[in-house]
């Protein structure tokens, strides 16, 4: 069940070593812990914790936002330093340009390299089409549904065909069922791009649903707790979350998780009696 | 999810502030021995130490206390006038809805309206004295306490309104036990505003018709070639305004602890 | 794949002939009325409120004098050069300290606090350093524009939403390209507003200068009007001014909001 890291060999992505810690007014805190891990060409790899465990600080690093960190990320040999070309982000919060109609906030990294301006508008209107969105090119983000937004800034990202798509809780601000059909999408897409992707979670159905693996990460300082193979056969839509094997997979991720997720309230719990104890 | 912070960083001290000052004395000192060098003439710019020992004639010779406090009292006096006036027009057209859509345009626009260059003709019409500066001060400084006014009263929360309705509370004890004391705050916000504009403009045209206080000081000296202590008066004038706007910030976090 | 969205649409446009019309219209004809009334009265000294009919008479004087288009194009020159060049230099050190921090703590409160005063002071040392020419009135009305525009630039900046700025770092764009796509579209509504009190202040700071020593331009035609006490030609040009002065708000503040009739 639980694989160790793959062979190096074939890995697209190395994370060797992230550790990364703070300074707090209440002392140093780590927030992540000795992480080390591998994500290979194609494969979809769902990092998943409780809220608090580290990673979106994780995301940040990986996506070269961060920089005092200690370890290294590489992308195909190459350590990063900064945001690298070969990895594309897409964030949790609401990250469309209001000013931009819906094919310029997809045209903008085309933009930025120089493209000129009608192969841009194709390029755009492709990964548009792509994540189902055709016909809304001459929209603003204010017209449309945060759930459309956020597949805005997924073909915004995927314009520029990154290696690697990095992706931290883009649908947590969706209701259930947006999430389970945008799930679908991203599963649809990914799997005709062959797109090598790092999603960022706190949603156990949503890992299970769309990964190759797993990765359970503890309570801060976050550490890797488990590796768990998700062995659901491919192509997959979202009905496969009624089978039985898919509850297993949640059970046994629930279980890991269970744990992390109590020591996070339970501290959360102490520190709000602790502060309240200081006031005067 | 708990918000870690980063690294103490160099702005969160106290290093930033002492970079700003230290970098401006540093200016001073330089400026100070530029022009005793005489790369910049000193017939332009005076070197500092010269302003700084202006300050002592402004004192002795020419009355700075006395025309701080002629300029003080015509800003009082336009302060009383825009308070009265504007929290009076302001109520007015909160009260009558229709007023205050007809209206409430205009007032805005206003607001931004080059008012101090209308001074020649309040000379013709109060002659080149106190009242033309005063009235300068007040029209320049009622449309803001008017808006504010009208916002105050207008953003009372719901709920408190419905509070006096429960109490069967008539209009006028609606008016005064619950909206406008609610309103006070905002209504503030709008006087200070309006009095960092009278002070401006009241400034401003005692130096444009040289008559008053302390901008006829500056445009005295100015008319005198007396370089330094045109330059310290108005160092002065800029100190002034700077400290009366410093208070009226204090006054209204005083009188706004809540927020 | 199900659409999952729904569409904003506009509000509808206000009646014409409304109250509020009536209302507005029956103010202004009672307001002329009463400065009719007093103009024949007698009360006030002779030209102090002229006729209506008068005032009538110099505007349509004044807008078909050759030498008020000079005038104006002088002064329109003036306020120009001090919103370009206050401008341009408000927006670039805003820029500067909406990015670092640490420059806004050690440097803002300066000019946040120099902000509200009479900047018309300063014309005596303008004149000093620029002379009796136009510079000297340029550089007062630069002067006076500087600080709303520095103020609402690094205001902005600081109001900018984080992750659009993150966006653009993880597509690695330049310093340049963060400003020009990202920086600048992102505060359009505080640079504005920044832009329309700085032309404000920059056409009261020049044409209190035409006033106080010059020999061209709208402001010295005021002060000239003045010192000849020929009343109505001085409110046939007050009027003039004020409505170039308010129109040129209002069509910085339309241009302004007309970019944000679909935004949320």
């Amino acid at each position: 069940m639980a694989s160790g890291i793959p062979a190096s060999t074939d890995a697209i992505l190395v994370a060797d070593h992230i550790l990364v810690r703070y300074e707090t007014a209440e002392g140093p805190i780590t927030a992540v812990d000795d992480m080390s891990f591998t994500v290979r060409p194609g494969e979809f790899l769902s990092v998943i914790g409780p809220s608090g465990c580290g990673k979106s600080t994780l995301f940040n690093v990986i996506g070269g936002l961060l920089s005092h960190h200690q370890g290294m990320v590489s992308v195909d040999g190459e350590t990063i330093s900064g945001p690298h070309k070969s990895i594309g982000m897409v964030f949790q919060e609401e990250s469309t340009f209001p000013w931009r109609t819906v094919i310029d906030n997809v045209a903008f990294p085309l933009e930025l390299v120089g493209m000129e301006r009608g192969k841009r508008a194709e390029r755009a209107r492709y990964f548009i089409n792509m994540v189902g969105l055709a016909g809304f090119e001459n929209r603003y983000p204010g017209e449309l549904s945060g759930g459309m937004r956020q597949r805005v800034s997924l073909a915004r990202t995927l314009a520029s065909e990154p290696k690697i798509l990095l992706m931290d809780e883009p649908f947590a601000a969706l209701d259930e069922q947006t999430r389970l059909l945008l799930g679908d999408k991203v599963l649809q897409i990914q799997q005709e791009l062959k797109q090598t992707t790092l999603l960022i979670t706190h949603n156990i159905t949503e890992a299970v649903q769309m990964s190759d693996r797993i990765l359970v990460m503890t309570y801060r300082p976050g550490k890797m707790k488990r590796i768990v193979d998700i062995d659901l056969p491919r192509p997959r839509t979202s009905e496969i979350v009624s089978g039985e094997a898919f509850g297993r997979y949640v059970a046994q991720i629930w279980s890991d998780l269970r744990e992390e997720a109590s020591r996070g309230m339970a501290e959360a719990e102490s520190n709000a009696l602790h502060h309240d104890s200081e006031t005067p | 999810m708990t918000a870690a912070a980063l690294p103490r960083r160099a702005s969160e001290t106290y290093l930033p502030q002492l970079v700003g000052l230290g970098s401006l004395v540093i200016s001073l000192l330089i400026a100070e021995v530029i022009i005793r060098i005489g790369w910049i003439s000193q017939y332009i710019v005076p070197p500092p130490s010269e302003i700084a020992g202006s300050f002592v004639r402004l004192f002795l010779e020419e009355h700075i206390v006395y025309r701080f406090f002629y300029t003080s009292g015509e800003c009082l006096i336009a302060g009383v006038m825009i308070t009265f006036f504007g929290i009076g027009i302001g109520v007015l057209m909160q009260r009558f809805k229709l007023l205050q859509q007809a209206c409430e345009t205009w007032v805005a626009a206003l607001a931004s309206a080059p008012f101090v260059l209308m001074y020649p003709l309040f000379m013709v019409i109060f002659g080149r004295n106190a009242w033309t500066i005063i009235m300068m001060g007040f029209v320049s400084a009622l449309p803001p306490v008017i808006l504010k006014t009208i916002e105050g009263i207008s953003g009372t929360r719901k709920v408190l309104v419905n509070v006096g309705r429960s109490f069967n509370l008539t209009g006028t004890q609606q008016f005064w036990k619950i909206l406008f004391p609610a309103a006070l705050p905002t209504i503030f916000v709008g006087i200070r505003l309006g009095l960092i504009f009278a002070l401006i403009n009241i400034v401003g045209t005692e130096f444009l018709i040289n008559f008053g206080g302390l901008g006829q000081l500056i445009e005295d000296l100015a008319e005198r070639y007396d370089l330094a202590g045109t330059y310290a008066a108005i160092c002065f004038v800029i100190l002034v305004s700077v400290l009366f706007f410093m208070a009226l910030e204090k006054a209204e976090r005083w009188l706004r602890p809540v927020d | 794949m199900a659409e999952t969205g729904r569409l904003i649409r506009a509000a509808a446009p206000a009646p014409l002939l409304s109250p509020v019309t009536l209302l507005r219209v029956a103010i202004i004809l009672v307001l002329l009325a009463v400065w009719e009334f007093l103009a024949h009265s007698g009360w006030l000294y002779r030209d102090v409120v002229p006729s209506l009919l008068t005032i009538g008479h110099a505007l349509y004087g004044l807008l078909s004098s050759s030498g008020y288009y000079f005038n104006l194009g002088v002064t329109a020159g003036e306020i120009g050069l001090a919103l370009t060049i206050g401008g341009l230099s408000g927006l670039a050190v805003g820029l500067l300290l909406g990015v670092s921090p640490f420059l806004s703590k050690a440097y803002e409160p300066y000019l946040y606090y120099l902000g509200p005063t009479p900047k018309i002071i300063f014309f005596p040392i303008m004149i000093m350093w620029f002379g009796l020419g136009v510079e000297s009135k340029i550089a007062l009305g630069a002067l006076s524009c500087f600080f709303p525009v520095v103020l609402s630039v690094a205001a902005g900046m600081r109001q900018i939403d984080r992750v659009l700025i993150r966006v653009g770092q993880s597509f690695r764009a330049s310093p340049w390209q963060m400003i020009v796509k990202i920086y600048l579209p992102a505060m359009r509504h505080p640079v504005i507003n920044g832009i329309r009190l700085g032309l404000g202040f920059a056409l009261i700071g020049t044409l209190l200068a035409e006033t106080k020593l010059s020999n061209k331009g709208i402001g010295f035609l005021i002060i000239q009007a003045y010192s000849v006490f020929d009343m109505p030609r001085m409110y046939a040009m007050l009027i003039v001014l004020f409505v170039l002065a308010i129109g040129a708000n209002a069509l910085v503040g339309r241009l302004g909001g007309l970019h944000s009739i679909k935004r949320t």
